[in-house]
């Protein structure tokens, strides 16, 4: 290897000529003649499964609105960035979309503590945020309108898988899961509904980095359960159902849709996950927006999370066209106008885009639900739809 | 662009002091903490704590120094049988370990949700523009300060004693210094500084949780005083600057490679992450500021 | 009591995950004196190796683990070459995190190709068998007896083959071995051939129990390292021992903790037994 001095001076020089160059083309955007999307997902790190997938379906809706000859008569351009499932590198990475970039909107923010990290930052630049993540503490923060949330709150969810396992016979119900914002809150709700119901539960919290799971297992096999919760994500699920199966659990599984997607389904052998249930937040079952999605995308069975960012981004581009202006502050004074309400339904942003130009009132109907916003940035309702994984495929149980 | 520059000043600020915590004992008594993350989250989580339970930040800054210090005393005690090896993987679990109390539990920490809403300082009268100004000067006074303070020591006596141990230890020994002192006075004051640098993240970003201190900054650390100067208290500085202005550079080469998907690039960029350190430690092992070996005062 | 006889099996057989990669980690450290955190590149890199010759060419287990031996070796050498062989000279340490850079370069290397969704092998899956109230995995037992023929093997390899001796001399003391004909820089090439190749052979069944993505190597690593440290840096008896020692805490452990301090277990298992025993159980194998 030849070695050559780098002097103090080659260095810095070298890189500043980089950052001009790369800096460039965005220098030319910022005239203004695109409108500017941001996508803040987990590409690497523990959320790595979920956030390019994310990631490929807003890219899917602007691409279609975009052909369809965009939004204010401009093109809408994304700019997506790695959050690294981690708040610290999240938050340097939201300050590039919103200070460098100056985007509107930032769309698909996953883990709990990078939202909550990143969302001050919005809030207080005017920049609007649409997240996927589940802990309660989240619509809680002063944000002023600048967020929404189109995950159904843990109370509502908690409840459903009570509910359901009731309903699937079960009395003795056990939910494990990693320790995420969530998890107890979704247990004492669960629990709540249950024990209404003549039932008894337990839970366990494990460590999600683990291969294998077998002492676990046997603390839950001890309680002789009916039914087990899988409230985790797809890389510790994967070990937790191969241990259950080992162990010789033959029990109803009842899983979120995330926790059990397509990726875990290719991932394990037919038995392990066979007769499992998922459960996903769903529109009513007359909404088609679902249907459109799986469509445009090219997947069979898109996680919850992918669904959300689907309506995530038709709603925003939407708002901006109600408002008559791109600006995060127009998106949320405009994005209920739009969500809810008594106008025509529409389940895409092409088809409300058209509407809305001619002066017509439009209600999107999500493929994740309703998406009808409360004033804390919460949805106001969500339906569930409940699948079962039969012979290695998801099968269709089900909205309710 | 401007506020994008602060911030990034600002974070560089904190990352030089970290780097500064790291060149004293690693650059010092040559003793490695690849648990840096850990102590880095002891302070923040100190502060946060106190001052979310009514102590001025001033306290809240204090005992994070403090309790830093107590935290490096304890390691390095109860780490001193061990060889350097050993130390190095030992630190690590115990950054892992510190991670795991944070997450768990609640009643303290507030578990994975973290503790939103900390106190920062002087932002209601300055608005958000002046506050995140301020505090970049804030930080970059501290920086400057324990720079300066890092730099005495390290010109003393005191601080050739110390590379007298990093550089043969039984030598060192032999010549009549007590190791075991230098060693947890330097652990200590190195982890104190990694703590200031938690209370100010934690003051600035508002809002701290488990997440946000996972092992990968401690690699940003050894990047930067790797590439600034092993063994200089300004070659960690600047290092921990090039640091952050190459991690935020590396986002706009997507400008330039317009091919791959976002999520091939997110990879592309941990790759040219991973090859820089490579490169700086293959090209200029010693940084870019060569350690200055102050000769010794004559009799 | 039957309670933590099945913590004591469980241990064993989660400790068996770790025993492999922690046998070639022990072996580069050695050998070539620095711990070589690459080590979780090349499990993964085992594990997706193995992955694609099941997949794609309908590999068996035993098939598999030789391919994913292979590939991860070469690898490992490739990146040893190019990355790590001329930081050697600066030092233990400098190389120690150099290798820390080389494995994000590597498992980042699999992301851009293979990115970051789970796969798994196409293998059945067998339940446990029970007596007397325990239970215990068929698969788990044979990953264990590959462990212990690894072991056994490495061992066989190091006291009776010529390059076995020669690694031991290098071991010992380079120098010495360069003065008696011995090339450290070969048994440097050939080291870190088997360590990387044992990793990846670990990988594969850490994949056949979880599952396999990018991350996989990552997230055993400080129990990897854990092991390695208990049993002695060093000796590969010591690696497995510790492996299957830590397995065992973490289980016994669990009895009394809750599970979300799984991973605290071993971290505070090394601490104590070095406290006690500075080089760990088995002791180094070189001063």
């Amino acid at each position: 290897m030849t070695k050559y001095a780098i002097n103090r001076r080659n260095f810095l020089g070298a890189s500043s000529a980089l950052v001009g160059l790369a800096l460039m083309p965005s220098a030319a955007r910022a005239e203004g003649d695109t409108i500017k999307l941001g996508t803040l997902t987990p590409l690497t790190g523990a959320g790595g499964p979920y956030g390019p997938v994310m990631t490929q379906t807003a890219k899917a809706v602007i691409d279609e609105v975009n052909a369809a000859g965009g939004v204010l008569g401009k093109q809408i351009e994304l700019i997506s960035e790695d959050d690294q499932t981690n708040p610290e590198a999240g938050v340097r990475a939201a300050r590039k979309l919103i200070d460098v970039d100056q985007v509107s909107a930032i769309i698909g923010t996953w883990a709990s503590s990078v939202t909550t990290a990143v969302a001050p930052l919005c809030w207080e630049s005017g920049t609007f945020l649409a997240t996927v993540s589940g802990a309660d503490a989240i619509t809680a923060l002063p944000h002023q309108g600048y967020l929404v949330r189109t995950q159904p709150n843990t109370t509502l969810q908690g409840r459903k898988f009570g509910e359901f396992a009731l309903e699937k016979g079960a009395k003795r119900v056990y939910f494990v899961s990693p320790q995420t914002p969530f998890a107890e809150s979704q247990y004492t709700n669960m629990a709540k509904a249950v024990e209404a119901g003549g039932g008894e539960t337990d839970s366990l919290v494990y460590d999600d980095k683990k291969p294998s799971y077998r002492s676990e297992v046997d603390e839950i096999m001890r309680f002789k359960p009916d039914a087990v919760v899988l409230g985790g994500y797809a890389p510790d699920t994967t070990v937790m159902l191969k241990e259950l199966y080992r162990a010789g659990f033959e029990g109803i599984k009842i899983a979120f849709a995330y926790a059990v997607n397509q990726q875990v389904l290719d991932g394990v052998q037919k038995e392990v996950v066979e007769g499992c249930y998922t459960i996903a937040p769903s529109s009513n079952e007359n909404a088609t927006a679902y249907k459109r999605l799986v469509d445009l995308i090219g997947v069979e069975k898109p996680d919850p999370y992918t669904v959300q960012v689907y309506d995530q981004t038709n709603l925003i581009i939407m708002a901006m066209a109600a408002a008559g202006d791109s600006t995060g502050t127009a998106i949320k004074d405009a994005i209920r106008t739009i969500s809810q309400g008594d106008g025509t339904t529409v389940d895409n942003a092409v088809d409300g885009l058209k509407l809305i130009a001619e002066g017509k009132a439009v209600n999107y109907e999500g493929a994740s639900g309703p998406c009808d916003f409360t004033d804390t940035g919460d949805i106001s309702n969500s339906s569930f739809r409940y699948e079962q994984v039969l012979d290695g495929k998801f099968s269709f149980i089900n909205i309710a | 662009m401007l506020a994008y520059f602060i911030f990034a000043l600002t974070i560089g600020g904190i990352y030089a002091l970290l780097a500064l915590s790291l060149n004293l004992i690693w650059g010092g008594v040559g003793l490695v903490n690849l648990g840096l993350v850990g102590f880095f989250a002891i302070g923040a989580y100190v502060s946060a704590i106190l001052t979310g339970a009514g102590m001025p930040i001033l306290v809240g800054w204090g005992a994070a120094i403090i309790i830093g210090a107590i935290a490096g005393f304890v390691v390095t005690l109860a780490t001193t049988r061990l060889r350097d090896d050993y130390l190095a993987i030992v630190t690590l679990g115990l950054a892992e370990v510190i991670r795991l109390v944070a997450l768990n539990e609640r009643w303290l920490t507030n578990g994975s949700d973290g503790i939103s809403g900390i106190q920062a300082p002087l932002k209601s009268v300055l608005g958000n523009q002046g506050f995140n100004l301020f505090y970049m000067g804030l930080v970059s006074l501290v920086v400057l300060v324990v720079w300066a303070l890092l730099r005495r020591i390290d010109m003393s006596p005191y601080g050739r004693a110390m590379k007298a141990i990093r550089e043969d230890q039984e030598l060192a020994a032999f010549a009549g210094k007590n190791v075991l002192s230098f060693k947890v006075q330097a652990f200590a004051l190195s982890a104190a500084i990694a703590g200031l640098a938690g209370a100010l993240y934690a003051h600035f970003q508002s809002y701290i949780s488990p997440d946000h201190f996972q092992p990968l900054i401690t690699i940003y650390i050894f990047l930067a005083v790797a590439s600034g100067g092993v063994g200089r208290p300004a070659g960690g500085v600047l290092g921990a600057y090039l640091v952050v202005f190459f991690l935020e550079l590396t986002r706009f080469v997507p400008n330039l490679l317009p091919d791959f998907a976002p999520a091939q690039f997110a990879a592309i960029r941990e790759i040219m992450i991973g090859t820089a350190l490579l490169l700086v430690l293959h090209f200029k092992p010693q940084g870019l500021l060569p350690e200055r070996i102050i000769p010794a005062p004559k009799p | 009591m039957t309670i933590l006889l099945q913590a004591l099996l469980n241990g064993i057989m989660n400790g068996t995950l770790i025993a492999v990669p922690a046998i070639g980690f022990t072996a580069i450290f050695a050998v070539l004196r620095f711990p070589n955190f690459a080590i979780a590149a090349y499990a993964t890199i085992g594990a997706f190796a193995a992955w694609w010759v099941n997949v794609h060419l309908g590999a068996g287990v035993l098939p598999a683990l030789i391919v994913a031996f292979a590939v991860a070796g070469f690898a490992g050498v490739a990146a040893e070459e190019t990355a790590l062989k001329g930081l050697r000279g600066s030092g233990a340490l400098t190389v120690a995190i150099g290798s820390i850079a080389l494995n994000v370069v590597l498992e980042n290397i699999i992301r851009l190709y293979f990115g970051n969704d789970l796969r798994g092998y196409d293998l059945p899956i067998v339940p446990d068998w029970r007596f007397l109230g325990l239970r215990v995995g068929p698969q788990q037992l044979q990953s264990l007896m590959i462990a212990v023929a690894i072991m056994a093997a490495m061992f066989a390899f190091l006291r009776f083959t010529k390059f076995g001796k020669a690694m031991r001399a290098v071991a010992d003391n380079a120098d010495l071995a360069r003065l008696k004909g011995i090339d450290p820089a070969k048994v440097a090439l050939l080291t870190v051939f088997l360590g990387a190749g044992l990793a990846g052979t670990g990988g594969v069944l850490i994949g056949l129990d979880a599952s396999i993505d990018p991350m996989l190597g990552y997230r055993v690593l400080l129990t990897v390292f854990a092991a390695a440290v208990l049993g002695g840096l060093g000796s590969i008896q010591g690696a497995v021992a510790g492996a299957l020692l830590i397995g065992i805490a973490e289980e016994c452990a669990l009895l009394v903790i809750p599970p979300t301090y799984r991973s605290a277990v071993g971290f505070i298992a090394i601490l104590l037994v070095l406290t006690l025993r500075p080089r760990g159980i088995f002791g180094e194998r070189a001063a």
